[in-house]
């Protein structure tokens, strides 16, 4: 049992809850401790898979700032124990070899259908981003820069592309931190626009994991810190992927 | 956060005027409704079914049209781009040259238009401006996905968001959004259709405050519940407002401005 829980890793996607889900806490196995676990969710969910494509890299849209703080933090996953976070096209990809529980398995899904923050696949017109975690501190930080296909307010990104992004990497590192899987509440304040094209900067943190609740906040602004973009916090409920059988 | 502001300001006036999120003016700001008369761009209205559109939603949609008919509701119609003439001179004024030289920002378009029917964000919205409510009507595509088979945490913020912005823009003309919580319930099974019930709760001094929920067809299955605060863009800095007007010249814009 202590053997599934330290497998479970992995991603998973984000939201909703599952009918009353107070009363849900499907089967969570107490003795699957969130110290020692976050190794081996990031060993088991950060492995490079050759056949999929991984969007998490540098391409050819990506300004300076995104690029030059992309490799500080490069350089921060050899020396300092971060870790750089894959990101493919679709959570499934995400879950190989593991299954969602069976409230939320109902639902299937088809293999062309696309994760929300990589919906749009050419470069720099969407989500251009890529998130790190510090698995020691259960914190992340994510370059986010927005494309012209993100804009709300003319010049400056959509507010709920902004909420789309945070909750991905609350998602992320909820999963990462402790199994965080569904999102039950989420909040955001927003303080200034973000001009497409530049980077903002995510800093996410694990507040506090409680009675299966893990609660995160983040704060969002230019990479000078001079500028404040939205201030989020993120409850999330704590829920263990099934192995799948090995008839599926 | 002076430009932004002024962008702000600028452009939610350029993207509401006559559009989703339109800003409901009283009878005498009838002359700044006329200077958006003259826009250039003729744009597509996106609000109207396609092929995509699930029976649910068609269904629904139709529902709505019909109590159209006795003017206590309307329909808003939504388009893929702002205003394009009025977005380069604000671009100009606002926007750092190296970010509006880039080929991409010339391509930018409305987030929650940006997609081939029926893989993202379809949706309605439905205005009730004497009850001071909307009604949005959202189909969410193969690309919003979160969870595998669900609709993405983030699509619901958005248009959550949204309709908001309408709801509030009945009363508080050009808004922008100050604080969105939402609360999920159930998950939304993609491409699935939801009902979005906005209403203004409260309007306190310049602050405009509004709740939604997020329920199925049949109004059994609530999915999520939202509160949001909502201030107009001329109480976040009106010396940038002010400043912005003189940038643009236009008389009736400036009317608009200090109304507000």
């Amino acid at each position: 049992m202590l053997r599934r829980g330290f497998q479970m890793a992995v991603i998973l996607g984000h939201h909703g809850t599952l009918p009353g889900a107070t009363h849900l806490l499907p089967r969570f196995n107490p003795a699957s401790a969130f110290g020692s676990s976050t190794e081996s969710l990031v060993s088991r969910f950060c492995q490079e898979m050759t056949k999929t494509k991984n969007y998490a890299l540098p391409n050819a849209s990506w300004g300076p700032d995104m690029l030059s703080l992309y490799h500080e933090f490069l350089e921060k996953t050899k020396t300092d124990g971060w870790v750089r976070v894959p990101s493919f096209r679709s959570n499934r990809d995400h879950i190989r070899g593991f299954k969602l529980p069976l409230e939320l398995s109902a639902n299937s899904d088809k293999s062309d259908w696309r994760l929300f923050t990589r919906c749009i696949e050419r470069e720099g017109q969407g989500f251009e981003y890529v998130i790190f975690f510090q698995p020691s501190e259960k914190k992340s930080v994510c370059l986010f820069q927005p494309g012209p296909c993100l804009e709300g307010v003319p010049g400056f990104a959509h507010g709920g592309s902004l909420a789309a992004l945070i909750d991905e990497t609350f998602s992320k590192t909820a999963c990462l931190s402790g199994e965080g899987l569904l999102t039950l509440n989420f909040n955001i304040r927003f303080k200034n626009l973000i001009p497409l094209g530049s980077l903002a900067v995510l800093n996410v943190n694990v507040e506090k994991i409680e009675d299966q609740k893990m609660y995160l906040s983040c704060v969002t602004q230019s990479r000078d810190q001079q500028t404040v973009y939205a201030k989020a916090s993120g409850t999330f409920l704590q829920m263990q992927l099934e192995e799948e059988s090995s008839q599926q | 956060m002076l430009r932004s502001c002024t962008a702000g300001l600028r452009s939610l006036w350029a993207l509401r005027g006559r559009r989703e999120g339109a800003a409901r003016l009283s009878a005498d700001l009838q002359p700044a409704r006329r200077l958006f008369s003259t826009e250039k761009a003729v744009h597509k209205d996106w609000a109207l079914p396609n092929p995509s559109w699930s029976k649910d939603l068609k269904l629904l949609f139709d529902q709505f049209m019909k109590k159209c008919e006795d003017g206590s509701w309307e329909r808003l119609p939504s388009c893929k781009h702002t205003c394009t003439y009025k977005s380069e001179d604000f671009k100009t004024y606002f926007l750092d040259p190296q970010l509006v030289e880039g080929e991409g920002l010339s391509q930018a378009q409305l987030f929650t238009r940006g997609f081939e029917d029926g893989l993202g964000f379809e949706y309605v919205i439905f205005n009730n401006n004497d009850e001071k409510r909307t009604v949005c009507l959202f189909q969410g595509g193969p690309y919003l996905q979160g969870i595998p088979g669900f609709l993405h945490g983030g699509a619901i913020a958005t248009m959550i968001d949204v309709a908001f912005g309408s709801c509030a823009a009945i009363s508080g003309g050009a808004v922008m959004t100050a604080n969105l919580n939402i609360n999920f319930k159930r998950p939304v099974p993609l491409c699935s259709v939801v009902v979005i019930h906005s209403q203004l709760d409260k309007l306190e001094g310049r602050k405009l405050f509004v709740s939604c929920n997020v329920r199925s067809v049949d109004e059994k299955t609530l999915y999520s519940e939202a509160t949001g605060k909502k201030l107009p863009l001329a109480i976040l800095s009106l010396v940038s407002a002010v400043w912005g007007v003189f940038v643009w010249g236009g008389v009736e814009l400036v009317w608009f401005v200090l109304v507000f």
